[in-house]
């Protein structure tokens, strides 16, 4: 009687094969998530060329502060600067210089915008990557433990504490830290990469780089592990009630297996959009973490280009900043992808 | 082999209420015994402590539970194990079959790799060779196998398999490490009637062929006696009777077993039909005489006119979930919508309510094709009210009562007085006095409440029409007959026609004037309910009966052979 009441139509995903169909839409994922962070770019490309003409301040009578320069200068000055152009003839020769690779040229700096970043992007990344790898992984240790033991001294202490950093500004953390053991302590060094002048290589060149490191390091760790914590700690009190954590106790795992093995791994899937998003928004708070320690870094740079107004040098160090948070959202979206199965079928 | 003990256990839990500590006994002085190899039925309403007692085998209580009393697994004392012990106990000694495969399946792994994980876990002494892994791939393979399901469902995530697939997993871990004991929680709840059948088959087939001891929970009799020699019934913590599964379905003495077996009516048993516990219709064949029937005009209210809707599907092209739907339903009548999962009556009731547009035919109310434009649908979903399965989802949490179903009103601006109309229909609803629920939120009412606060909500309205969409598939048996008996008298009190959307035959029955039966979104046979499920003609629709209840067989499963079926009918479970 089966026969004619058979329903292979009806189910979907059982079609003929029983293998589940996989794989094949990758491409389509990935492919449509990276159309997606391409038009986001292009949309900061656009945005950062305009955004910074509506900003107030004239960047030549800035370049001319404190000088003796007469109007007519000035005037020579905005024509180098291709300034005197109509905007839309300016645009042009952002875009047509994008292309090639070129920034435009740093009124301040006297170089292209490109060297500058290129040379201060290593620093900041060796800084703000440090230092999201600790608090992520910091954060996540702490809030699953926490959660585990919800109520416990340990839970209350640690989530007490990761608040209380939370709600500390940057800059005076920053400022406390390096009164504290930079100078009145004189433990680590003030400010910069390296000691000024060193002529050292290998391994005490890096052992000096890390004393440099560790200050802006625990700052920036300080500010930002709670919300790591916080939301690992959540995300896994939620998974706790779940049935197959019964499931896995009932076939005689361990209590840490059950935590590490299956409860954790379902935890991470909200926590892992969250680390991603902040990773950008992290290299964006470097600013503050970098002109509080003086660190040769994209912050510090930025900083300076405020200050001036450097027109070349804040459009560069946008559009380095938007990729970056661009970039992280798209490998958020592809690792979300390969920890949830759910999300390949759709 | 394991001869599992209760002795006057006690499990009490402790909780945080408002008048400060309390202590709620689940289990209040049970013994029982499960000798080896033998199959024991545990019965009751959600509540009842019937799933705390059967997680208290392996010692699985949350950590606010107490036990007293003696758990004996053989001659072990469960509540004395070491937890080194206890671990090796689990799994290796008694297993169990949780309800709801949907969540007892962890979401983000393969299920091979969650059956295999037993194995590693116990691979110690005369099972040490599943330390190797092609060991274990051999017997993850043989486990499937054993289920019904192909070797390469393995391979699958648990949200790539259907409901039924997932009990199967769900049986296949539990066989895994050959325990002498399996405990199955509710194992057929959310699975619908013929994939219900195919699980209760396995696990029979599975039982007889092994020798196992089985501990079923369920709250339908009917599923119990499919599967076990004894059933043992429980009402608040205490065990209220016991016997063999045929005369406990048959001649239930304790009147709380009474009215669990009537929960579930038996086809083709006139003194369940259009008649409840609370309530008879004045034209059931068991009417009191002298009953005066109150004729309602009975016209058409509700048609589908060559009805079709289509969804494209992912890469398999367009997925016909109704196909040319013809049906009419009138005022004063309760039309019983049956068919599987899957089988697009969820659909075609949407349709009718305007919330999904037909992709060819016309849906036509009291005569007139219904507009899609936002003014016409608005009065027509006055006229045409709908109630949702779950009440607990289908309220909102932070609304009262009094909110919830004055919405209705103030949205259509009904004349009158917004508490008259409220308190109206709350009584319409049998929710009384109405005041005492005006301030009351869900969360503070008993499941068939709720369900009645949604009723009542459409009532507010004062529709014409109510199309309810297996309106009493999560509430307790008890409650269940209740809201039944409630749209029964609706109808026939008030006139008020229903579309009742349920894959429970059962359900029609109890209440039903006219049954259509649907199949891979096709009507396949229609009529009163004493032809179609008396004298059915179609193929489906006898299945659909086979495994059901009737006065023949009042057990609950297909009786067929098992292996036979059990791969091809797989492409027929839905997920629910």
């Amino acid at each position: 009687m089966s026969n004619a009441l058979s329903t292979q139509d009806l189910v979907p995903g059982d079609h003929g094969t029983d293998e589940p169909p996989r794989a094949s839409s990758w491409l389509k994922y990935t492919a449509m998530k990276a159309g997606g962070a391409l038009i986001s770019l292009i949309m900061v490309v656009l945005l950062g060329f305009f955004a910074f003409r509506i900003l107030p301040g004239d960047p030549v009578r800035s370049l001319a502060d404190g000088r003796r320069v007469s109007v007519e200068q000035m005037d020579i000055l905005r024509e180098q600067l291709g300034l005197n152009d109509p905007l839309l003839a300016q645009f042009w020769r952002y875009l047509t210089e994008l292309f090639q690779g070129q920034l435009g040229y740093s009124y301040t700096y006297n170089e292209p915008v490109v060297n500058l970043i290129a040379t201060r992007i290593g620093p900041t990344v060796l800084l703000t990557g440090t230092a999201a790898i600790i608090s992520v992984v910091l954060g996540l240790w702490l809030g699953q433990r926490a959660a585990w033991r919800r109520g416990s001294l340990f839970d209350k202490t640690q989530t007490g504490l990761a608040l209380v950093f939370w709600s500390v500004p940057t800059f005076w953390l920053g400022l406390l830290l390096l009164l504290l053991f930079g100078g009145g302590l004189q433990w680590f060094p003030t400010g910069g990469l390296v000691t000024a002048g060193t002529t050292e290589t290998g391994l005490p060149l890096i052992w000096d780089v890390i004393r440099h490191m560790t200050l802006p390091v625990i700052t920036m760790v300080a500010v930002v592990y709670a919300q790591y914590l916080m939301v690992m700690r959540a995300s896994l009190l939620e998974e706790m009630t779940s049935d197959y954590l019964m499931t896995a106790r009932a076939k005689g795992l361990r209590e840490d297996e059950v935590r590490t093995k299956h409860a954790v791994p379902n935890a991470l899937l909200p926590t892992v959009t969250l680390i991603f998003l902040t990773l950008g928004g992290l290299v964006g708070g470097a600013v503050t973490v970098e002109t509080v320690f003086s660190w040769p870094g994209l912050g510090y740079l930025t900083f300076q280009a405020l200050s001036a107004p450097d027109f070349p040098l804040l459009q560069g160090t946008f559009v380095v900043f938007s990729s970056i948070v661009i970039l992280m959202n798209f490998f958020a979206d592809l690792l979300y992808r390969v920890l949830d199965p759910r999300l390949r079928a759709a | 082999m394991l001869r599992l003990e209760f002795r006057d256990v006690r499990i009490t839990y402790t909780t945080q209420t408002a008048s400060g500590r309390g202590e709620i006994a689940a289990v209040d002085g049970v013994s029982l015994v499960v000798e080896p190899g033998s199959t024991v039925g545990l019965a009751g309403e959600s509540g009842c402590g019937k799933s705390t007692l059967a997680v208290s085998v392996l010692r699985l209580l949350p950590a606010n539970a107490k036990v007293e009393g003696k758990i004996l697994l053989g001659d072990e004392n469960v509540s004395e194990l070491s937890w080194g012990r206890l671990r090796s106990v689990r799994w290796t000694e008694a297993s169990i079959v949780f309800q709801g495969a949907m969540h007892s399946l962890n979401p983000v792994r393969k299920v091979r790799d969650q059956i295999a994980e037993a194995l590693i876990i116990h691979a110690k002494g005369v099972d040490a060779q599943y330390k190797q892994e092609s060991a274990r791939t051999a017997r993850v393979n043989e486990l499937l196998e054993q289920v019904g399901l192909p070797k390469a469902k393995g391979l699958s995530y648990p949200h790539e398999l259907s409901g039924g697939q997932k009990q199967r997993i769900m049986i296949a871990m539990a066989l895994a490490c050959d325990p002498d004991l399996i405990i199955a929680d509710e194992p057929t709840t959310a699975l619908d009637v013929v994939v219900q059948a195919q699980v209760l088959d396995l696990l029979t087939a599975l039982v007889r062929d092994r020798g196992l001891s089985l501990i079923m929970i369920s709250h339908d009799l009917s599923v119990l006696a499919a599967t076990c020699e004894r059933i043992v019934v429980m009402q608040e913590g205490r065990i209220v009777e016991q016997g063999p599964s045929l005369k406990i379905m048959r001649n239930p003495q304790h009147p709380h077993t009474q009215a669990l077996a009537s929960a579930f009516p038996v086809i083709g048993d006139l003194s369940s039909r259009l008649k409840l516990p609370t309530y008879t219709a004045p034209n059931a064949p068991h009417a009191e005489p002298g009953a005066a029937s109150v004729p309602h005009e009975s016209r058409p209210a509700l048609a589908a006119r060559d009805l079709s809707v289509t969804f494209s599907a992912r890469g398999s092209g367009a997925v016909r979930a109704v196909d040319s739907v013809n049906l009419t339903c009138n005022t004063g009548e309760i039309v019983a919508l049956v068919g599987q999962s899957g089988s697009g009556k969820t659909t075609l009731a949407r349709t009718l309510l305007g919330l999904q547009k037909p992709t060819s035919g016309e849906v036509l109310f009291e005569g007139t094709p219904l507009s899609h434009k936002r003014k016409a649908l608005k009065v027509y979903r006055r006229a045409v009210q709908f109630v949702l399965q779950d009440p607990t989802a289908a309220l909102n949490p932070k609304h009262s009562v009094y909110e919830a179903v004055a919405e209705g009103p103030r949205l259509h601006k009904l004349d009158g007085d917004e508490r008259d109309i409220v308190a109206a229909a709350l009584a319409k609803a049998e929710l009384n006095p109405p005041e005492k629920f005006f301030t009351a939120i869900p969360q503070e009412l008993s499941g068939g409440q709720r369900q009645r606060v949604v009723i009542a909500g459409a009532l507010a309205l004062e529709p014409e029409f109510l199309v309810a969409d297996e309106p009493v598939a999560s509430l307790d048996a008890s409650v269940r007959a209740g809201v039944l008996a409630l749209l029964l008298k609706l109808k026939c009190e008030l006139g008020l026609g229903a579309l009742v959307i349920t894959h429970d035959l059962g359900l029609a029955w109890n209440i039903a004037d006219r049954v259509v039966v649907m199949y891979q979104g096709r009507i396949v046979e229609e009529g009163p309910v004493e032809e179609v499920l008396l004298n059915p003609q179609h193929e489906y629709t006898r299945r659909l009966l086979s495994v059901v209840p009737t006065r023949e067989s009042p057990v609950a499963t297909a009786g067929a052979p098992l292996r036979e079926q059990a791969l091809e009918n797989d492409a027929q479970d839905g997920v629910r």
